[in-house]
């Protein structure tokens, strides 16, 4: 009596698939999505495809204002600084240390915060608080601040820049790990799945990560915007990028000065800025509307 | 008159382009004071009938009904918001797990007063505190929760299910409701307590007059304590009448196997044997079939059940179906005879 | 008829928190002890806090006992191993929704007991798990299917083939009847009664539904703050109720029992 197909429907999609399916339906998220990764592509592929170099700078050619200028001449597209660099070059190397260098601080803060939640919540009593509150403290100051301070201590320069936003992005990670973890825990198939014999690690990574990743991953876009403003502002503030770095915040600051002359050497890595902030933040609220509305089918 | 008349009350979900008919032409009835249940299991649109009702679903559901009258004022000619006010005054509902509906972050006191309406208080701002508490008071005296000092000062969190259910029903008397329609009220609690809630709803029939729509999946429970009864199966009505007449000479062969396997029942079958039960599973949302909802899985189906059938009245109990179980023929030999019947439908 | 499983002064007690220096402990199962032979079910029964769950979370090896043991066929159990447990004592669940983990396919569940218990590879570990699946009613396809696409009833029906499908004496229900719908609930039981006499097994069922209880278990034991209060054959007890628990428990559930026999018998 067995029949081959009982559902019409060929497809049996998973969890995962069907967060995937909902985020395709929502224009809006789609939108953000493929602006993120048409940023991903320009942070891989930027020094090869950028027509310029980002730091030689032809010295004939000083401040000429972007091509749909008057002035403007359409071998710069963009224009260039006072140093005859082009501005469409230094924004495109700018996006693989600004955009790129947020996206590695996401998921290396995302590792280890992740294993220092899990192993807090695995355990019980003190080890397990020492492990959750121990980096409470740095929750508890402003990152960017905490992120000068880093920078104080340890000097100037985008490596250190990159630690000190690690640092401060982590507590988050520890924290949403944490309870997700003892969330899932608790439910029975956890139990099930010790009880045929299933070692912790396996427990954990069969059974319960694949079902809080989702939740991970909406704190990793939330983390990530949070950590390209703050690589911007050090280096709009001098700590981080320095001089003559294309990161998008050094040459703000740079062109600060000749704003009333050249305000395209301004707004140019704002916009940059704010087009990748508001990227991040698209594709994270379409990872969060579509997790809202997997719950709800 | 009927305080409540529903006739061939419908429900669409609308998804998309596509829309499913969740609940395919109910009627339902009551009159002042009568105790009605309405059985049916998951999946049979019950709770989805009392949200209608009360109106409170979304846009994505859809309502049309060729009648619908709240004490003869037709109820599809008001708009929403004239609808809420009528029904807000006249009905109130109690819900499934009684600590989920309450507010955590506030004492039984605070919710109880707020439940309160203005029109019940006279007099100055400062006096209307004090009428407010002695109004909970006397509401919780109401239910049945003689220690009312401690029970006002505690947040839902500290109290038992059974005493939070009792809250629940408080705060729906506080505006002197006509009817009261209860939700599967005593699903989470164990057997001393759903007594306990069972016994309050009916004393609140008896000596009230209030009229109780008890929503539940459990036959045995509802056959005990209503007067009459409505069965739904997966959207569709089945069978209403009496509890006498249901229980005893069900018409409909889903209410049939339903009486079936409630314990009661089977209480003259040996220890360890074989339940009788319907074949298959409910059908889900996405594949309704059509005409009779049962047809898959009844063991009278035959070529004519692919149209959904009309409702026949045999005085007053009154049954959806093309083949009704003759309720002429004797306990013991329909029982043979389902038997047989289920067999050859089983391999 | 040989004793399949046997227990001796089983108990359970937890330190209570906060007494450092007296290490006081609170007991929660006292020492408990009784027998199951094969093709038989033992009901539990007793209201909320009496430590039905707790027996249950014990005699799985969720939880290690404080002091007793459990015999299996003259074999003592180990309390500490989970693989040596979970190939002859089995459990189910009560809330059919987080019992199976959502983001697996039912192939994948099943294959997990198989992988870590067993030396099958991967073609006869499928054959079982098909088998498996039709012995509980559902088809071979279904394996390909996530948790989401399936009703409560065939949940309950994937959570007794994962209970199955290590061939194990005894499983354990917890509850696992409460949540199902009253069709569903006989299909169930029919179910259950076919693979006791088919597979030999032994059940223990944890239930509040003293209807169930009545038609399903061959004894039945009361229990009360953690003690037995009442041990025995069913109809003994349902008809004889001796202590108090036990006869408040049987008053509320036979009371509706007995008036709808009153209605029935002036019918006739």
């Amino acid at each position: 009596m067995a029949r081959d197909k009982i559902y019409s429907e060929e497809f049996f999609p998973s969890p995962f698939m069907q967060l995937w399916l909902i985020f395709r339906q929502t224009p809006v998220a789609m939108l953000g999505f493929s602006c993120f990764v048409f940023l991903i592509v320009i942070a891989v592929f930027g020094p090869l495809l950028a027509p310029y170099s980002a730091v030689d700078g032809n010295l004939d050619k000083l401040l000429l204002p972007p091509a749909w200028h008057i002035d403007g001449d359409i071998s710069h597209l963009l224009g260039t600084d006072e140093l005859g660099r082009d501005m469409l070059s230094r924004l495109m190397y700018g996006t693989s240390l600004t955009f790129g260098l947020s996206f590695i601080v996401v998921i290396s803060s995302l590792v280890i915060g992740v294993i220092i939640g899990s192993l807090s919540a695995l355990t019980t009593g003190i080890k397990s608080s020492v492990l959750n509150h121990a980096l409470d403290v740095i929750l508890s100051i402003p990152s960017l601040l905490l992120a000068i301070i880093i920078v104080a201590i340890l000097g100037t320069g985008i490596s250190n820049t990159v630690w000190a936003v690690v640092i401060v992005l982590i507590p988050q990670f520890v924290h949403i790990t944490r309870y997700a973890v003892k969330e899932e825990s608790r439910k029975d198939y956890v139990l099930a799945s010790r009880l045929d014999g299933a070692s912790s690690f396996r427990v954990l990574s069969y059974s319960i990560f694949p079902n809080i990743i989702d939740r991970i991953m909406s704190q990793a876009t939330l983390a990530q915007s949070a950590a390209i403003l703050d690589i911007a502002t050090l280096g709009f503030l001098g700590l981080g990028a320095q001089f003559p770095s294309p990161e998008w915040g050094a040459s703000l600051a740079n062109g600060l000065d000749l704003f009333y002359i050249a305000p395209w050497t301004v707004y140019l890595p704002g916009l940059a800025i704010l087009f990748a902030v508001m990227a991040t933040n698209l594709v994270g609220e379409g990872i969060r509307h579509a997790l809202k509305k997997r719950k709800e089918q | 008159m009927n305080l409540l008349d529903i006739r061939n009350l419908s429900i669409e979900l609308i998804s998309g382009d596509k829309s499913i008919l969740a609940v395919d032409k109910v009627s339902l009835s009551m009159k002042e004071g009568e105790f009605r249940g309405l059985m049916g299991e998951s999946g049979s649109g019950k709770s989805l009938l009392a949200q209608a009702i009360i109106a409170v679903l979304n846009d994505k559901w859809r309502v049309h009904a060729d009648r619908f009258h709240w004490r003869g004022i037709d109820l599809l000619r008001l708009s929403i918001d004239e609808r809420k006010v009528l029904l807000s005054r006249d009905i109130a509902m109690i819900f499934q797990e009684p600590m989920a509906c309450l507010d955590p972050t506030t004492t039984i006191g605070g919710q109880l007063a707020e439940a309160i309406g203005n029109d019940q208080l006279s007099g100055f701002y400062w006096q209307k505190k004090q009428q407010r508490h002695d109004a909970a008071i006397k509401l919780l005296h109401k239910v049945g929760i003689k220690r009312h000092a401690e029970c006002i000062k505690s947040y839902p969190h500290q109290l038992t299910e059974a005493i939070c259910q009792r809250v629940m029903i408080a705060m729906a008397l506080a505006r002197r409701p006509v009817l009261l329609i209860a939700d599967e009220p005593t699903a989470a609690m164990e057997g001393t307590n759903q007594n306990q809630i069972f016994r309050l709803l009916s004393s609140l029939n008896q000596l009230k007059g209030m009229a109780i729509l008890l929503i539940s999946h459990d036959l045995e429970n509802i056959t005990h304590w209503t007067n009459t009864i409505t069965v739904m199966y997966s959207g569709q009505f089945v069978e209403s009448g009496t509890t006498d007449q249901i229980f005893n000479k069900p018409l409909h062969p889903y209410t049939r196997a339903l009486v079936d396997s409630s314990p009661a029942a089977n209480f003259h079958l040996p220890a360890k044997t074989r339940l009788i039960t319907l074949p298959g599973s409910i059908p889900i949302l996405q594949h309704l079939p059509i005409g009779c909802r049962l047809g898959p899985r009844c063991p009278r189906a035959q070529q004519a059940c692919v149209k959904a059938p009309s409702i026949t009245n045999f005085h007053g109990h009154k049954v959806s179906c093309h083949f009704p179980l003759n309720n002429k023929l004797k306990h013991n030999s329909s029982d043979k005879q389902n038997c047989n019947i289920n067999k050859k439908y089983l391999t | 008829m040989t004793e399949l499983l046997e227990v001796k002064e089983l108990s359970k007690s937890y330190p209570l928190k906060g007494h450092w220096l007296h290490k006081k402990n609170t007991t929660v199962l006292a020492p408990i002890s009784f027998k199951i032979e094969a093709k038989k079910t033992l009901a539990i029964i007793g209201e909320t806090g009496s430590g039905k769950s707790t027996l249950a979370k014990v005699l799985v090896g969720a939880m290690p006992a404080s002091s007793g043991s459990i015999f299996l066929n003259g074999q003592i159990l180990k309390s500490d191993s989970y693989k040596q447990r979970c190939q002859h004592i089995r459990m189910i669940f009560q809330y059919s929704g987080t019992t199976l983990n959502p983001s697996l396919t039912i192939l994948q569940l099943l294959d997990e007991p198989l992988k870590l218990n067993t030396p099958f590879d991967e073609e006869k570990r499928k054959k079982i798990i098909r088998a498996t699946l039709q012995k509980v009613g559902l088809l071979g396809d279904h394996m390909n299917f996530y948790p989401h696409m399936f009703s409560g009833g065939q949940k309950q029906r994937i959570s007794l083939a994962r209970a199955i499908i290590l061939q194990p004496q005894v499983i354990i229900l917890d509850e696992a009847l409460a949540s199902l719908d009253p069709s569903l609930r006989s299909q169930m039981i029919n179910l259950l009664l076919d693979l006791q006499q088919k597979m030999g097994l032994a059940y223990i069922l944890i239930s509040h539904n003293l209807g169930i209880v009545r038609h399903f278990s061959d004894e039945i034991m009361v229990l009360s703050k953690g003690k037995v209060v009442e041990y025995g054959k069913t109809l003994d007890i349902m008809q004889n109720p001796q202590h108090k628990v036990t006869q408040k428990l049987l008053m509320n559930q036979t009371f509706q029992l007995k008036t709808k026999k009153q209605l029935k018998a002036k019918k006739r």
